[in-house]
């Protein structure tokens, strides 16, 4: 019985094998091959970026340009650097990378620049200078947003600050940033300090369990890096009117954006906490379209353009004074200056909303939701 | 002729025993190999030196991870502090190397490397071994203790490894010929051999079999214990420099995601979790493995949403194939069903037999002896109250230290409500995992068991109370379903709880990333959401429902023929097959309960947050093992009550908020939070081995 099975086995494996030989022989004849070694794919802002990464590679424009083949490295950086040089073996000409990390990358990505892959990497950052780089200033981020929140106060008043996943240099850099601003504020007071790990669901987590042994009214602001729509969210059930919630600056959610139109605005599918409520807000994001982003720029590489080794993104801040909602949210309807969308197109509060760029027409909102180009 | 015969078939039987012998060795290296030929098949250039190269160079840091995992599961252990360790050396290595100094000595660091590996061994090994504390909470204390420390040592990624380590550990050691990681894994190996032939490998392998008979024979059990979490700390701590000469720099998350998958090497490498059978060859080809997923799931270009189902269909497959024969799980299943199936046309099955009482006429015992009085509660429950009262005292001792630290606590009626709404999740899932834990098993499918059926529950709802009412039973339901799956593989095809669930999480997430393609849509229906967030007179709803799961699962676990059923597997499962209890049926309920226990908490979730989102579930593995054995159980099955358990959740979730509750930095809180759970089990000691 072993013996046969194994036989069996063997005869599938060679056989499914043969077929996902002739299909990528077919496929290459003329085509750039790209290939995108993503990190983690379970989360929102990973599966955002992802489905405008594919939307990228089949529009119009691209689809006869790029082979691009998408692949998951999980958590594990081990994982990543085995992937690359698979893909370098692979013959790709050139890698999109999320990079689990900036550091333990550098080897294999000089590795691959050395046999003449051009290697991009979007949102965060690879150290080895041979790489190419598609992000916004995290430092500038945390600046940005803390020294918002101080104007907003005043000068004066307790916080709650609301960290992303220590021990990464994006959170490490928005973190220091912003705590230099407060530093320099002495009436501003950290009062209390919660690992977020950028999920709204870890935030409520951490604010309910900071606001058991605290109230509502003991505090003036939030610094957070994702999770003011829930915070909002949970002082309304704590009992606090709309006009009376605190200032918070934080992330690019939509919900956060819906929430920051003025209260009473008509929104298509709104229900409360999803709804205008006139929040005082800063947000501000990493944004998913740096993939697509960076494909793009790997395909003008390829084609012998100049491209900068560092592209650094603008950093998209909305605040109520520029929040404007989106009618469709195509692409010109973008760049016209909405930044919002109905609930009724985007059901997910969590869904991050920083998906306009100058440089990107190929994609808009289907884009981002299903992967969809623009025409 | 019959002398020749004869001397021919001494050997061919000293083979065939060997072969038995190294069986799952054997099958990992064959597994191997023929994805090894997949691969060579199916990309387009030939397989190269240089492929060889980097494939070994590739597995290498899991490799010699794995092996140290295989010594402490050898010996009847569980070490989750080992991807923890592998960060700390990185980090060590980064900080402590000078980028002007010329000429590093590979031989130093490498040492340096090994030496805190053995350190932290030595730490876990002194409260496993010496205060014989179970290894799976000193192990996750000491987890939490080394990421804090990790974060202290470097806050984020950064730092400089020598090149030369990079050179000399990711060289060739002979050009052309035998790439140097391959030379490093197998020295380690040569080491165990030689390892293996001394006292001290048979003392580790009679330890992992039965620990008492050991000590009743005279091995020096404190000692092996001890010795072997060093040993292992020494493989973690190589695992790290080979890392670090990888990446030539310092990251402090670098090491914990290799932490679960280093158990699935172990267990595809052929060891058998509770110790006593298998060996580190086979774990080295596990390794090997689980690192050539990635090429597969390249070569045939699985897409992105596809890959975590292929890559947990690939774990199952390799493990079955190590299972095909005469004496698996399966074919025992099968036979056994074969003659079910016999005794059904024979008539001879106990249900078709008429049913009268054949019961042994044994004496009752004389009403003098009825008339003993029934001892005190304390005397009858000594045992469960030894295990469960110290995680009362702590969380008596931790509310206290709140009031004085943070004011607000033992009078503020607010504290208490968030304390069990946020107890809740961890509550319900205790019971879950404590049953299938009680059994002797492990649900490692729990994160994205939460996040399906989160985001399925979302999806349905949308927002609709009415839906709420097929949209509940429709969740529940796929639950059952999956831990129907779980369980058939556990039962019938004899996979081992850790590979099966694990395989499901990651079919399930992929399942998951499929249905919200990429972006759960939906949210939670107000009457939910009312029910986490909503107050009746101060108090949040789901409290009361909380109160009335605990009754549940005490009457379920305590008073029920399920509950008996389900200790008496975990004590032995020999025994209770010999009693007549349906083993399989159980087993296979316990994992539908644990599913079912963790799609109520992402329904729940989904109410307490309002929506779903993908990788919800991901922060509720380790707590939730954490908590079961804090709260007393042991987890190798058998002992532990439901009590106990929640009085671990209260534990964690007061500790967790006296620590949110202050401006200490991230790395503290994890170091203290490391050191109060190591405090808390340390009235869970064993027994002196008599």
């Amino acid at each position: 019985m072993g013996i046969g099975s194994k036989a069996r086995r063997l005869a599938l494996l060679a056989g499914m094998a043969v077929c996902a030989f002739g299909m990528s022989g077919a496929e290459a004849a003329g085509r750039h091959k790209i290939f995108l070694s993503m990190s983690f794919i379970g989360n929102d802002w990973q599966a955002e970026a992802a489905n405008m990464v594919k939307a990228m590679a089949s529009h119009k424009s691209m689809v006869d340009k790029v082979d691009l083949q998408v692949q998951v490295a999980g958590p594990n950086a081990q994982r990543q650097i085995q992937q690359i040089n698979a893909m370098v073996q692979a013959g790709a000409e050139a890698i999109v990378i999320f990079p689990i990390s900036p550091t333990a990358l550098n080897q294999v990505v000089k590795n691959a620049c050395e046999k003449g892959v051009k290697v991009f990497a979007y949102d965060a950052e690879i150290t080895e200078p041979c790489a190419y780089n598609v992000h916004i200033d995290q430092e500038e981020a945390g600046r940005v947003t803390a020294e918002w929140l101080v104007k907003k106060l005043n000068g004066r008043g307790n916080i709650i600050a609301v960290t992303g996943v220590p021990g990464t240099s994006v959170d490490d850099l928005r973190t220091k940033a912003a705590k230099e601003v407060f530093a320099k504020h002495p009436d501003i007071k950290i009062v209390g300090e919660a690992v977020g790990m950028w999920s709204q669901a870890v935030a409520r987590t951490e604010l309910s369990k900071i606001l058991a042994t605290r109230s509502w009214d003991d505090i003036n602001g939030l610094w957070m890096q994702v999770g003011c729509f829930t915070a909002n969210s949970m002082q309304l059930e704590a009992g606090k009117k709309s006009s009376e919630l605190l200032p918070c600056a934080g992330e690019g959610s939509n919900g956060g954006r819906i929430q920051m139109l003025p209260e009473g605005t008509e929104v298509e599918g709104a229900t409360s906490p999803y709804a205008p409520l006139g929040a005082p807000r800063i947000s501000y994001a990493s944004p998913p379209y740096s993939g697509a982003l960076a494909l793009k720029l790997a395909v003008e590489a390829l084609e012998g353009k100049d491209v900068a080794k560092k592209t650094i993104l603008p950093l998209p801040v909305v605040t109520n004074e520029t929040i404007k909602l989106c009618d469709e949210g195509t692409w010109a309807e973008m760049k016209a200056g909405c930044n919002a969308f109905k609930p009724s197109l985007v059901s997910n509060p969590g869904w991050f909303a920083s998906i306009f760029s100058d440089q990107t027409p190929e994609i808009g909102l289907a884009a981002a939701l299903v992967g969809q180009p623009e025409e | 002729m019959s002398v020749t015969s004869l001397a021919a078939a001494a050997p061919a039987a000293t083979l065939a025993r060997l072969l038995a012998r190294h069986r799952g060795a054997i099958i990992a290296a064959i597994v191997f190999a023929l994805l090894l030929l997949v691969v060579d098949l199916v990309s387009a250039g030939q397989l190269t030196y240089f492929d060889i190269s980097f494939l070994s160079s590739g597995g290498a840091t899991s490799a010699l991870a794995a092996i140290g995992q295989t010594l402490v599961i050898l010996s009847g252990g569980f070490d989750l502090s080992a991807g923890a360790v592998i960060s700390l050396v990185n980090v060590v290595l980064a900080n402590g190397m000078d980028p002007m100094a010329t000429g590093t000595s590979v031989a130093l660091w490498t040492l340096a490397g090994i030496g805190v590996g053995m350190l932290v061994g030595a730490f876990n090994g002194f409260f496993i071994a010496v205060l014989r504390m179970q290894p799976i909470v000193v192990t996750l204390s000491t987890m939490f203790i080394l990421q804090g420390v990790t974060l202290l040592v470097m806050d984020k990624p950064g730092g400089f490894v020598s090149p030369d380590l990079g050179a000399f550990y990711l060289g060739d050691a002979i050009a052309g010929w035998i790439p140097m990681p391959l030379v490093v894994i197998g020295v380690v190996l040569l080491g165990w051999f030689w390892l293996k032939g001394t006292r001290f490998g048979t003392a580790l392998y009679a330890v992992g079999s039965d620990p008492d008979a050991a000590a009743s024979v005279g091995v020096r059990v404190v000692l092996v214990r001890f010795l072997v979490y060093v040993i292992a700390g020494g493989c973690y701590g190589l695992a790290g420099v080979f890392i670090s000469a990888q990446t030539g720099s310092g990251d402090p998350l670098v090491g914990n995601p290799l932490l679960l998958s280093m158990f699935a090497a172990v267990v595809v490498g052929g060891t058998r979790l509770g110790g006593g059978q298998g060996g580190p060859v086979g774990t080295v080809f596990g390794a090997y493995i689980l690192m050539m997923v990635v090429n597969i799931l390249l070569v045939l270009n699985v897409s992105a949403y596809y890959s975590t189902i292929a890559e947990g269909t690939i774990l199952i497959l390799a493990v079955l194939a190590g299972s095909l024969s005469h004496d698996s799980v399966l074919a025992r299943q099968l036979r056994a069903l074969r003659a079910r199936l016999a005794a059904w046309r024979a008539g001879m099955l106990p249900s078709q037999i008429d049913r009268t009482d054949r019961r042994l006429g044994i004496a009752r015992g004389s009403a003098g002896e009825q008339q003993v009085p029934q001892p005190a509660f304390h005397v009858r429950n000594a045992e469960t109250l030894r295990y469960a009262l110290p995680a009362y005292v702590c969380l008596a001792i931790v509310v206290i230290v709140t009031q004085i630290w943070l004011g607000r606590a033992i009078a503020n009626f607010g504290y208490w409500n968030s304390l069990f709404v946020l107890s809740s999740f961890l509550a319900i899932l205790a019971l879950g995992q404590g049953s299938v834990i009680l059994t002797g098993g492990l649900d490692l499918s729990v994160p994205w068991m939460i996040g399906l059926s989160g985001i399925l529950l979302a999806g349905m709802v949308n927002g609709s109370d009415a839906a709420l009412a097929y949209a509940l039973p429709a969740v529940l339901a796929v639950a059952c379903l999956i831990g129907l799956a779980n369980g058939i593989g556990v039962v019938f095809l004899g996979i081992s709880p850790i590979v099966m669930t694990l395989a499901t999480n990651g079919i399930l997430q992929g399942f998951a990333l499929l249905y919200s393609q990429g972006t759960p849509a939906g949210f939670s229906s107000p009457m939910l959401r009312w029910f986490m967030t909503g107050k009746v007179f101060a108090i949040t709803p789901v409290v009361l429902f909380m109160i009335a799961f605990v009754v549940f699962a005490v009457l379920l676990l305590g008073r029920t023929a399920f509950g008996r059923r389900v200790y008496g597997i975990g004590n032995s499962l020999r025994a209770a097959q010999l009693s007549g209890i349906a083993v399989g049926r159980t087993l296979i309920l316990v994992y539908v309960l644990s599913a079912v226990c963790a799609a109520l908490v992402g329904i729940m979730l989904t109410g307490f947050s309002g929506q779903a989102s993908l990788g919800m579930g991901d922060d509720y593995l380790l707590p939730s093992i954490a908590v079961v054995v804090v709260g007393g159980a042991l987890i190798t099955g058998g002992r532990g009550h439901y009590l106990g358990m929640l009085g671990g959740v209260l534990l964690l979730t007061a500790l967790q908020m006296l620590l949110a509750g202050t401006t200490l930095p991230y790395a503290t809180r994890a170091i203290l939070f490391g050191l109060v759970v190591l405090g808390a089990v340390m009235a869970l000691r064993e027994r002196r081995i008599q």
